[in-house]
């Protein structure tokens, strides 16, 4: 206890000098900012920034990376609360409430509730952070080629569930991006898998490029496709938060503290159903649920700590599985690799201050959105205001330059170009992104851990199934696959209800 | 969930399940294509072609029950049954236009010999021109849109070099 109070300790002091606090400062501006323009998404934010930061010391990139991240998701909710427009996806829920205050001439006092709720929500997932990861991390240890295969697959799985309103296609989706991560390369015999001979395809797709262009170049080709609406700012009154409605409140900021790090904790279940889920808890548990979607302070707190919550918990599965629990903690995770930092079961052992580290850098970029909540407003309508025109094609080009830079490719534009148009393609058809992405990372994770597992067990497949983490992770995914069936739940329910009158008779 | 209550119609989902089949048998027939390693005295588990070849499986298999899917809701509320999505969409013809200009940037301009600045200064200033041109004309001001196109161009050619190459010493194409 005393001792990760400690390294705590010392990594807040390692941050104290004045390039790090400067960083913390210019990359909260920038998170914030990323945030705030609809089109520019936190994972895009932090893909861009992977590429700025990739000759920095590890512990400097990392800290820009995670405050840019902090500072994203925090942004979302201006746009949100000003245009009506959630400049992140994880800001949609703030939509619903903030933009209905604003335009009660209340924006100010919305974007008040946004910041503290913002920050606090940071501050609990931090909590858990410093908390479960090392205990979830000497747990990790346990864990055998048997178990990552069923965990990789439970990360697939529950991201298609709950990222999309339609579990069957959020599936393929995943299904989709563990068959992209086959491309290349394979472990055992360095066997070349749908290279068709070509060279650059051997080493199978960067990470960046891919999310660079399934959540940049998509969302670019998404705006561009819908047409330009007048923006329309409503005055706003004081953005200095009031404490009244931090204490009136306690009950929907624990709440949705939990919920949001939780939702975080789950592999690829990013910030929007963190925001979504403690929206519809704090709905359910209101004495006045009839004034959410049109005002309700509680609604627009519950879902600013939700989101922003997530963060935190986001970083649990990472440091301790390298399983990202999010989007823009699958970009983190491949920037902390390029870095030499190698998230997992070991982290524990091989760097067991990192934790600490990330916690500080959490706290750090906590306070640089607090700085920029309470100062920041004016300048962000500038930003707000200028016109789609002039900002789609900067974007654009922060997309190609961003996904030259990781390895001076051009192949690795293509990549964009290519995870860009099958973004579009999937989000035309209504299938979930995020699952594609996390099939990506997460595929090959699991091709390891059935190949190595086979081989450990000459080819018999029944210790994925008889070993206790291995048994309770596939009866969890069998069961979340099952509620999805159309008429399980109902047959179920009929089963037990037949049974009754049995019983009683 | 109600047969009309989907993001996307039946017809979508078919053609979207035909193209999922044939994309998964494909996948599943190269990868029973694959070399084996037998005569390495190597097994069917530790064979490269086995995971994809699961996984192309699977992906036909899901692709089989989206069409069934399709087929159960087209008959019970009709092909194009959805739910409405009233989101306002710009014109064809400049989402086309966007689109060549993405590609014509990305696959033409840079790293082909141009000096990135000019590259991105053309397409930058070429995309915010095209894009503001109608209202610039019914408002009059087209030499004023020129002008804030160019300055746009050569704006973020200049920032965008400056940052990345000059302050971060990262490679540009």
């Amino acid at each position: 206890m005393f001792d990760g109070l400690i390294a705590f300790g010392h990594s807040l002091a390692s941050f104290l000098d004045p390039l790090s606090l400067g960083l913390i400062l210019l990359s909260s501006l920038v998170g914030v900012v990323i945030g705030a323009l609809p089109g520019l998404t936190a994972t895009m934010g932090i893909a861009l920034m992977t590429t700025l930061t990739i000759k920095m010391p590890s512990n400097q990139a990392l800290l820009v990376l995670i405050c840019t991240y902090v500072g994203a998701i925090y942004g979302g909710s201006r746009s949100a609360i000003l245009l009506n427009i959630p400049g992140t996806p994880a800001s949609a829920a703030a939509c619903l409430d903030g933009h209905v205050l604003a335009k009660q001439g209340l924006a100010g006092r919305a974007m008040g509730i946004a910041t503290s709720g913002s920050v606090l929500g940071t501050l609990i997932g931090m909590f858990f952070l410093a908390l479960f990861t090392p205990v979830l991390g000497n747990l990790a240890l346990k864990f055998g080629s048997y178990e990552f295969f069923w965990l990789a697959v439970f990360g697939v799985i529950i991201a298609g569930t709950l990222t999309g309103d339609d579990p069957l296609k959020g599936w393929i989706a995943g299904l989709l991006g563990v068959a992209t991560a086959t491309i290349g390369q394979e472990a055992i015999y360095a066997y070349d898998r749908f290279t068709f001979g070509s060279r650059d395809l051997a080493g199978g797709f960067n990470l960046v490029p891919a999310l660079v262009g399934a959540f940049g170049f998509a969302e670019l080709l998404v705006t561009a496709r819908e047409k330009v609406l007048p923006v329309k700012i409503n005055p706003f009154d004081s953005v200095i938060p009031k404490l009244v409605d931090v204490f009136r409140h306690w009950r929907t900021i624990l709440r949705s503290g939990v919920i949001g790090t939780f939702i975080g904790i789950l592999p690829g279940v990013g910030e929007d159903v963190a925001a979504w889920s403690s929206y519809a808890a704090a709905k359910r548990a209101s004495k006045e649920p009839e004034k959410f979607g049109k005002g309700s302070i509680d609604g627009l707190m519950a879902a600013e700590t939700g989101d922003n919550a997530c963060v935190p918990g986001a970083m649990i599965p990472v440091l301790t599985l390298a399983i990202p629990g999010s989007a823009p903690a699958a970009v983190l995770m491949a920037a902390m690799l390029i870095h030499g930092v190698r998230p997992g079961p070991m982290i524990m052992i091989e760097a067991p201050t990192f934790v600490y580290d990330v916690v500080a850098m959490m706290l750090f970029a906590t306070l640089g959105i607090l700085l920029y909540g309470l100062t920041l407003t004016n300048l962000l309508i500038k930003v707000l205001m200028v016109p789609k025109p002039i900002i789609i094609p900067i974007i654009f080009v922060l997309c190609v330059v961003g996904s030259f830079a990781i390895s001076s490719r051009l192949f690795d534009v293509w990549v964009m170009l290519g995870f860009g148009v099958l973004g579009y393609v999937l989000r035309r058809f209504r299938y979930p992104v995020a699952p594609l992405v996390l099939g990506m990372v997460l595929g090959d994770l699991m091709e390891k851990g059935l190949r190595r597992g086979l081989v450990l067990s000459d080819g018999e497949l029944t210790p994925f199934f008889t070993r206790p983490i291995s048994a309770v992770l596939w009866v969890t995914i069998a069961i979340v696959v099952l509620l999805k069936v159309p008429g399980f739940t109902g047959l179920v329910g009929r089963m037990f209800g037949r049974r009754k009158p049995l019983d009683a008779g | 969930m109600a047969p009309a209550a989907y993001p996307a119609s039946p017809r979508a989902d078919f053609a979207g399940s035909l193209a999922l089949i044939a994309f998964g048998c494909t996948v599943a027939v190269l990868s029973w294509q694959m070399d084996r390693f037998a005569q390495q005295g190597a097994s069917l588990h530790t064979a490269p072609g086995l995971w994809p070849g699961i996984l192309g499986l699977l992906i036909a298999a899901m692709g089989g029950l989206l069409a069934s899917r399709s087929l159960w809701r087209a008959r019970h509320a009709g092909w194009d049954a959805a739910r409405r999505d009233d989101t306002p969409l710009a014109p064809r013809s400049s989402f086309a236009l966007a689109v060549g200009l993405f590609f014509v940037y990305a696959l033409l301009l840079v790293g082909r010999g141009l000096p990135f600045w000019l590259g991105t200064a053309l397409f930058v200033s070429l995309f915010v021109f095209l894009f503001q041109h109608a209202s610039r004309k019914a408002r009059g001001t087209v030499v004023r849109g020129v002008a804030v196109a160019l300055l746009c161009g050569l704006a973020t050619a200049a920032a965008v070099t400056l940052v990345f190459e000059q302050l971060f010493f990262v490679r540009l194409p």
